[in-house]
């Protein structure tokens, strides 16, 4: 059985993970920083030398995997022996981690996507990366302005009431959080609407989509880790959006499948 | 892929907008008339026919986008602001040397600029009806056709013979069927030239004035690919996916749409946008009316400022099927309502002809190249 090492180079995160055959068998998680070809040598490195877990240390050789990336940074990791598209990966990802999901909307930390999927395969898909509006930077501004540490965000939202913020731009709604913050809002309420903003966000997105509902949507991404958030967009758009606890993998799962899949 | 160079010269159409601008100052030396137009719908025959020399000034670099923002909101169409800055700035020698302007009151930004650039600028602005199919709309364009015809008699002191405009719409007709011929070479599969070539020679040739020698090159160009092609010479990986492009202007800065598409295993085998089929699918009548089948053919551009714009439906169905197309990109430049709006019939009807589509929005910036190449390659590992 051969090895494969999928790396999703992203904005914030730099996601890897290693096949054994069709088996995921290990996942690295570390920031990308300023350099993704740095990042994603890091992950490599790490994963071939923690190599196969179990009773029997295996180290692996560089020489026995396929590399390959994806993402914002993956045309920077030159190591690499394939290069696929994050649309591509996200899609095969997901589908990899729910087969019988009809789509996946994905929240990361500088674009978002909502990628439409017929028999596992990506058929259509919506990007939005020239703002970031509804993405993991927005997130992350409402945080800071709010004092309140990202991890913690489902603990803090408040989970009946919100304060509408109409801004869906990041510059205009964080002069709105801080108009609200001043007239003594609860900050609960404000994070509430805030994951309220990008749920509509999401929406806007799937509604181009023309998902019929048949089939559920699967959440990847960081901002997947959020129940809150998915639940906020599952109402919001009305599908059934389910997540997975290796979600934030899901687009270096996919480039691995892809590889596999080539042969 | 895209660093493919033919042996056969397209830089001489690559460097032809440069090149022009020496031309047009020697016939301006010589005494030549020069207008400047920006449509498709321009019915450019009348100048021919007047002695005058007609040039393209639509604009596609941001050069000027500042400078133009100064008059112009900035949440407007790209080419309306640069082709206004560069009329402000006289930055283009083309718009410097024009003694007249043309302008068609197709979308509303165009409209309201022409007002503007009459400031500057001595511009005739056509009245174009946005029905193309009901007697009044079209009689309403043929008067406007004739307008031109005395404007242009009046500004440049000529008249215009019947043997005149006759003459000038047989070379046009010339130049349409030479670059026909030249669009369906890459009906051949694989196609003989990459796209980014087809755009060098289908922008290039706009500013080529001598329109005999024009059609001579065209002609030789079109002889040269067919017998590189049948000795076997190939310029295109066989299996590149055969895209078909559509949408607002592209030439310039925007090609960068084209790049993303050859850099991520695609080819695009035909444009259908305004530098490109759409202006060369149709011939003008010889035997009729000359102004009134002037006007007739012009009319019938599919462009999407007309409602309904079915002939750009029925052209596209039309590219789709005769080049083996595999994908259909639109470019949608930003602020451009009108194509942007269209986007959803054009989406519709490519799903009714199982044509995987889609549709990316851009400026005159660089920023978004990276961007725009994992949309393309994503869109072509779809495929």
């Amino acid at each position: 059985m051969g090895w494969t090492v999928g790396i999703d180079s992203g904005s914030t995160m730099c996601k890897a993970v290693l096949f054994e055959g069709n088996n995921m068998v290990d996942q690295y998680l570390t920031k990308t920083g300023w350099n993704p070809a740095l990042s994603a040598e890091e992950a490599l490195n790490t994963l071939l030398d923690r190599g196969r877990q179990g009773f029997r240390r295996h180290i692996i050789k560089r020489g026995d995997v396929r590399v390959v990336a994806t993402g914002y940074g993956r045309e920077a990791i030159s190591f690499a022996d394939a290069t696929y598209t994050e649309i591509t990966c996200h899609a095969l990802g997901a589908a990899f981690l729910a087969p019988e999901i009809g789509g996946v909307i994905d929240i990361g930390g500088q674009d978002s996507k909502v990628i439409r999927l017929e028999k596992g395969k990506p058929a259509d898909f919506l990007m939005n990366d020239k703002c970031a509006a509804g993405t993991g930077r927005f997130l992350t501004m409402a945080c800071d302005v709010l004092g309140i540490n990202l991890e913690e965000i489902d603990d803090f939202a408040h989970p009946t009431e919100s304060v509408h913020i109409t801004s869906m731009c990041t510059v205009f709604a964080e002069t709105e959080i801080i108009s609200s913050l001043a007239a003594r809002a609860d900050r609960g309420m404000i994070l509430a609407g805030v994951l309220q903003s990008i749920a509509q966000r999401a929406h806007q997105m799937t509604a181009k989509m023309g998902f019929d509902g048949t089939n559920p949507l699967l959440m990847t991404g960081g901002l997947a880790r959020s129940n809150m958030l998915v639940s906020a967009i599952a109402k919001v758009t009305g599908f059934v959006v389910k997540t997975d606890q290796n979600a934030q993998f899901a687009g270096a799962i996919g480039a691995c499948v892809k590889e596999i899949e080539n042969g | 892929m895209s660093n493919n160079i033919l042996p056969v010269d397209f830089e001489s159409f690559a460097d032809a907008r440069k090149q022009g601008f020496l031309d047009v100052k020697n016939l301006k030396d010589q005494g030549k008339k020069v207008v400047g137009m920006y449509c498709t719908y321009t019915p450019e025959e009348i100048f021919i026919a007047a002695g005058a020399v007609p040039v393209g000034i639509c604009a596609f670099s941001d050069e000027t986008i500042a400078e133009a923002e100064k008059v112009l909101p900035r949440n407007l169409c790209p080419l309306i602001k640069s082709s206004y800055g560069f009329a402000l700035t006289d930055k283009c020698p083309y718009m410097y040397f024009a003694d007249l302007v043309v302008g068609e009151t197709t979308c509303d930004g165009k409209k309201k600029m022409y007002e503007l650039l009459g400031e500057i600028k001595n511009t005739h602005v056509m009245q174009i009806p946005q029905s193309q199919f009901d007697d009044a709309s079209q009689e309403l364009w043929y008067k406007e056709v004739l307008r031109l015809k005395e404007r242009v008699e009046n500004d440049f002191g000529v008249e215009i013979t019947d043997d005149a405009i006759k003459a000038a719409i047989k070379i046009k007709n010339e130049t349409r069927n030479l670059l026909k011929e030249f669009a369906e070479l890459s009906k051949l599969d694989p196609p003989p030239i990459m796209g980014a070539e087809q755009l060098k020679l289908n922008y290039g040739q706009l500013f080529k004035f001598d329109l005999e020698a024009k059609n001579a090159e065209l002609r030789q160009m079109i002889d040269k690919v067919k017998a590189d092609y049948d000795s076997g010479v190939r310029y295109v990986p066989e299996g590149a996916k055969r895209i078909l492009v559509t949408g607002c202007p592209l030439a310039g800065v925007t090609d960068k749409v084209v790049k993303a598409i050859e850099e991520s295993g695609g080819v695009v085998v035909v444009y259908e946008n305004c530098i490109g089929y759409k202006p060369i699918a149709m011939n003008i009548d010889e035997d009729a009316e000359p102004y009134r089948a002037i006007a007739d053919r012009y009319l019938q551009i599919g462009c999407s400022v007309m409602t309904p714009n079915t002939n750009r439906y029925d052209l596209l169905t039309e590219l789709c099927r005769d080049f083996k197309v595999d994908g259909v990109v639109e470019m949608v430049l930003t602020a451009c309502h009108t194509y942007a709006i269209e986007t959803a019939n054009i989406r519709i009807l490519m799903q009714s002809q199982n044509i995987p589509f889609i549709s990316v929005e851009t400026d005159y910036s660089t920023s978004d190249a990276a961007q725009l190449k994992t949309r393309m390659a994503a869109f072509i590992e779809m495929m």
